[in-house]
């Protein structure tokens, strides 16, 4: 193995003859490409270093040529680099040619930003030659993050919107309590200011009004938890207590009476969930639920859970009418609700969290009798557990 | 007065039966309006507290029926419940009174005067 050293005719070079029309032709590619484009030799120096370089590193063409390659790198990558390209060079192991990964890069200004990179190779008789076309991936990441944001804001819209939906039912919830307490302070203060001797029981009303000024607080808790917006987050976590808690939280003032048949499956394996998120998705399958359910005279709906295929499977069944064929189509398409309240994001926001888990939502629509019934599929959490946060 | 209170809360039945005996009723609790069709009728000087929203036969249907009988008590309706939904619940039916949740005593001596010597609450 020899050392390079920069030919008299390599492109970045001044040439001392006119560049024949091949070169001409090179140069003009090399420019005019979108994507950065570095062509480095067995030792990592930089024989080409196109405009697009240019523009992504800071740094123009002249002062980089014949220096490491790695001063566009961050120093963890820079320390790796030589070992990378001497080991390919010993052993022929390809790593990163014809491959392609993620990568970073190092704005002159000290930026460090992240980089598709592909590598090629070509053997020249000047020695063996690396060509690296690089692509900035901020503008890739920036629209995935604003995605992923805009998902985020869609995802808690449905709850505030649920929450507003259920608004009157969580009122009257709360009346409850509040009346309660009320009668109980002013049974005392009515008892008191006429002198009646209430030693013996104040204790056990104070206990009793203590007992629903708790109970009041707990339905507001309930509330503030699910609405309050969070960022995603990713818990190891039994799958039933959740569906429980939602399904109290449907439940909150309800005005339907319906039964409800509650079965769980046993030895379930935990899933990795957003608790919220999908709290999120039972409390829109309870609902509608007992909405399709409410026409018919004995209105019930059951809630299963079971273990399937390497995951948990939680069915939503309701004895309403099943959904009409014509509906079905559009049934998990945002704002195609035929309901009279509501946005219509219940069912598309419901499956994408679903498959934002790594699992869907599925319907068996029913009808002729049957009513409808909503599956909720999430795969097992891995072995090891990854609690966090 | 006899009050026969009709509510399937228990704190807000707990509560309602011992401040109506602190202003002098003698009060009979019933969860739902079942257990109160197998009671004794209640009588035209008694009245019946009736929470609009109860599990099983509903508020309104109990209302009705209170107030079709031969010689009906004081029907007071009780609810947390939005003015459309009472709207909805009530149509055609007028009962003695109506008295929105939250509660308090003297909205309760409004319909049901005190019978206890002090009169009017404190």
């Amino acid at each position: 193995m020899r050392d390079f050293a920069p030919s008299p005719d390599a492109p970045a070079s001044p040439a001392p003859h006119p560049p024949t029309v091949s070169e001409a032709r090179l140069l003009s590619v090399l420019d005019t490409a979108a994507d950065g484009i570095i062509v480095i030799d067995e030792h990592a120096r930089i024989l080409i270093f196109n405009k697009a370089c240019e523009r992504m590193f800071g740094v123009p063409a002249a002062e980089v040529v014949g220096k490491n390659v790695k001063l566009v790198m961050p120093t963890e990558y820079a320390r790796e680099h030589d070992a990378y390209v001497g080991s390919y060079i010993r052993t022929g192991v390809k790593k990163i040619i014809g491959i392609g990964r993620e990568v970073q890069g190092r704005h002159a200004d000290g930026t460090v930003f992240p980089l598709e990179l592909s590598v090629g190779e070509a053997a020249t008789p000047d020695g063996r030659q690396f060509i690296g076309i690089l692509r900035d991936l901020r503008p890739r990441k920036e629209s995935e993050q604003r995605l992923a944001d805009l998902q985020g804001e869609l995802v808690h819209l449905a709850r505030v919107s649920a929450i507003d939906e259920m608004g009157a039912a969580i009122a009257h919830e709360l009346n409850q309590p509040l009346t309660a307490l009320m009668l109980y302070l002013q049974a005392i203060r009515r008892a008191h200011s006429r002198g009646v001797d209430i030693v013996t029981v104040v204790g056990d009303i104070l206990d009793k009004a203590a007992g629903e000024a708790e109970r009041a607080g707990h339905i507001i808790q309930r509330m503030r938890q699910f609405v309050e917006k969070r960022d995603p987050e990713r818990h190891v976590r039994a799958l039933d207590p959740l569906i429980d808690e939602a399904i109290d939280l449907t439940l909150l003032g309800q005005r339907h009476r319906i039964r409800i048949d509650r079965q769980q499956g046993e030895n379930l394996p935990p899933v990795s969930v957003d608790p919220v998120q999908v709290q999120q998705i039972v409390v829109n399958l309870v609902r509608n639920a007992i909405e399709a359910a409410s026409g018919v005279a004995d209105p019930a709906i059951q809630i299963r859970t079971r273990a399937d295929d390497g995951g948990v499977v939680l069915e939503v069944q309701d004895n309403g009418p099943g959904i009409a064929p014509e509906a079905l189509p559009k049934l998990f398409e945002a704002f195609a609700s035929s309901k009279r309240r509501g946005m219509g994001l219940g069912l598309a926001i419901s499956r994408t969290i679903a498959q934002n888990h790594g699992g869907d939502l599925v319907v068996e629509p029913g009808g002729k009798g049957r009513g409808a019934c909503f599956s909720l599929i999430l795969p097992a959490a891995a072995a090891v557990p990854d609690e966090v946060g | 007065m006899r009050v026969h209170v009709v509510e399937d809360d228990a704190g807000v039945s707990d509560s309602l039966a011992l401040i109506l005996r602190n202003i002098g009723h003698t009060v009979i609790s019933y969860p739902d309006a079942e257990s109160l069709f197998r009671a004794p009728l209640p009588q035209a000087r008694d009245a019946v507290i009736v929470d609009l929203s109860l599990p099983g036969i509903s508020g309104a249907h109990l209302v009705r029926w209170l107030l079709n009988l031969a010689a009906p008590p004081r029907v007071v309706v009780i609810t947390g419940q939005s003015q459309g939904f009472i709207d909805h619940q009530l149509r055609g039916l007028v009962p003695t009174g109506l008295v929105r949740k939250p509660l308090d005593v003297d909205a309760i001596t409004r319909v049901l005067p005190a019978e206890d010597a002090a009169g009017s609450p404190a």
